[in-house]
């Protein structure tokens, strides 16, 4: 009977600390038109951070985190460092064009104009944005002695990632769409002789969202 | 038994308190040994000798007494790559080095200055560097068109997970790219260059 009751207290609290560490993610999505984007079979997209910010900068990793969502079969993405080399000095965290009636100047320079038809890239989705750590609380401390060591003590913090997802089209040179995606969650550590972590994937939870609503955009023809 | 065991203990925590407290006085020596893209701009007709100095292609900063940066041969692959889309006909030089007699433009590069900072001095969770070069342009003759000042600045996404040789490193890197896609995207828009371009090309017209 205590066996019972001992099992069900464990696995109520279990449940309790699990359910505490799903992260809360929100999209918000505009689009000028209810049409999806068209894709031809032969044309790509390529995903790339803006890095322009003085305080943060869209990471790498969250980049190639989209990017591997959406790229399927269907739509073809192009690494980010491979269109940025492919196009230096154009696309560096200064010189990159920051709206649309930069975008059309850029493109009227003949050779950047080439390099991106011969790489077939027909899409941009500019993503901005980061991951940062709120409020923190608790506190643990880990001690070695001669008889061993141990961590006590709980902690706790808050994780935000926001990014906007901006898509611009290089044939037609109009932006396409926008998206949003806030996701939050908080994640824990107790310290009960091992350390015993509970994290909430905010970042990952973001991505997936991000990743999945931006393939819905694109329709291959 | 438990004598030795306490005696080896004090020992080793003496050794690692020793090894923190050496890595605390370290001075930090960073490499930058990378390639750069291939430059995509239509480069004009001009035939331009660039002067890489001794000093400038062995060049090594050092923004604070515990940081050297070894930029020499990074900086020159960098230049030479974006020279080369610049201008059509491109020599590069020492300055030991006589002028080609078609030349009509000479370039001397030297380094102004390098400034680091570290999350501990920005209060940010980056590391970032700055870069400042100098270009003399002159023409044929020696007579001076411009000194031109171009900065160049890098930084890391963040400062975690990296040691402070690999973030200086990349920022570095990053600063190297910015100086050069400034050199790309700005040299012809310098007034004193701009304006002897056009009176080259009306006394190319004339004859």
């Amino acid at each position: 009977m205590k066996a019972k009751l001992n099992s069900f207290i464990g696995s109520f609290l279990c449940i309790i600390f699990l359910s505490g560490c799903t992260a809360v993610t929100t999209i918000d999505e505009y689009r000028p038109t209810n049409e999806s984007i068209r894709l031809d079979k032969t044309e790509k997209v390529v995903i790339l951070g803006r890095r322009d910010a003085g305080h943060y900068e869209t990471d790498s990793e969250f980049i190639d985190c989209v990017s591997k969502k959406i790229n399927t079969a269907n739509v073809r993405v192009v690494a980010e460092q491979t269109f940025i080399d492919s196009i230096y000095p154009w696309f560096e965290p200064r010189t990159a064009p920051k709206g649309l009636p930069r975008l059309k100047r850029l493109m009227q320079e003949k050779v950047v104009r080439e390099r991106v038809t011969q790489q077939n890239i027909r899409y941009l989705v500019w993503l901005d944005g980061s991951t940062e750590t709120m409020g923190q609380g608790g506190s643990i401390s880990c001690a070695v002695g001669p008889a061993g060591g141990g961590c006590f003590g709980f902690a706790q913090w808050d994780k935000i990632s926001t990014y906007d997802a901006t898509v611009w089209d290089l044939v037609e040179l109009t932006e396409k769409g926008r998206l949003r995606v806030d996701s939050e969650g908080t994640s824990y550590l107790i310290g009960a002789v091992a350390p015993i972590p509970l994290l909430t994937p905010v970042k990952s939870d973001a991505c997936g969202s991000l990743g999945n609503q931006l393939k819905k955009f694109f329709t291959v023809d | 038994m438990r004598d030795n065991k306490r005696k080896y203990l004090c020992k080793l925590i003496f050794v690692i308190l020793i090894l923190q407290l050496g890595a605390c006085g370290s001075v930090t020596n960073v490499t930058v040994n990378k390639s750069f893209p291939a430059v995509l701009s239509t480069p004009k007709e001009v035939t331009v000798a660039i002067v890489f100095t001794d000093e400038f292609s062995g060049y090594s900063g050092t923004p604070n007494n515990k940081t050297t940066i070894d930029l020499g041969s990074s900086q020159v692959n960098l230049f030479k790559s974006a020279f080369k889309g610049l201008f059509r006909d491109v020599y590069f030089l020492n300055e030991q080095t006589p002028l080609p007699s078609d030349t009509e433009m000479v370039i001397s590069l030297s380094n102004a200055e390098v400034q680091v900072a570290t999350p501990s001095e920005n209060y940010l969770n980056v590391f970032e560097v700055w870069l400042k070069y100098n270009l003399s342009v002159t023409d044929s003759d020696g007579r001076l068109i411009t000194n031109w000042f171009m900065p160049g600045y890098g930084k890391t996404p963040n400062a975690f997970m990296y040691s402070k040789e690999n973030a200086i490193s990349q920022a570095t890197n990053v600063a190297l790219r910015d100086a050069g896609a400034k050199l790309l995207l700005d040299f012809y828009r310098i007034p004193a260059v701009n304006q002897w371009l056009r009176e080259k090309s009306s006394e190319s017209k004339a004859q």
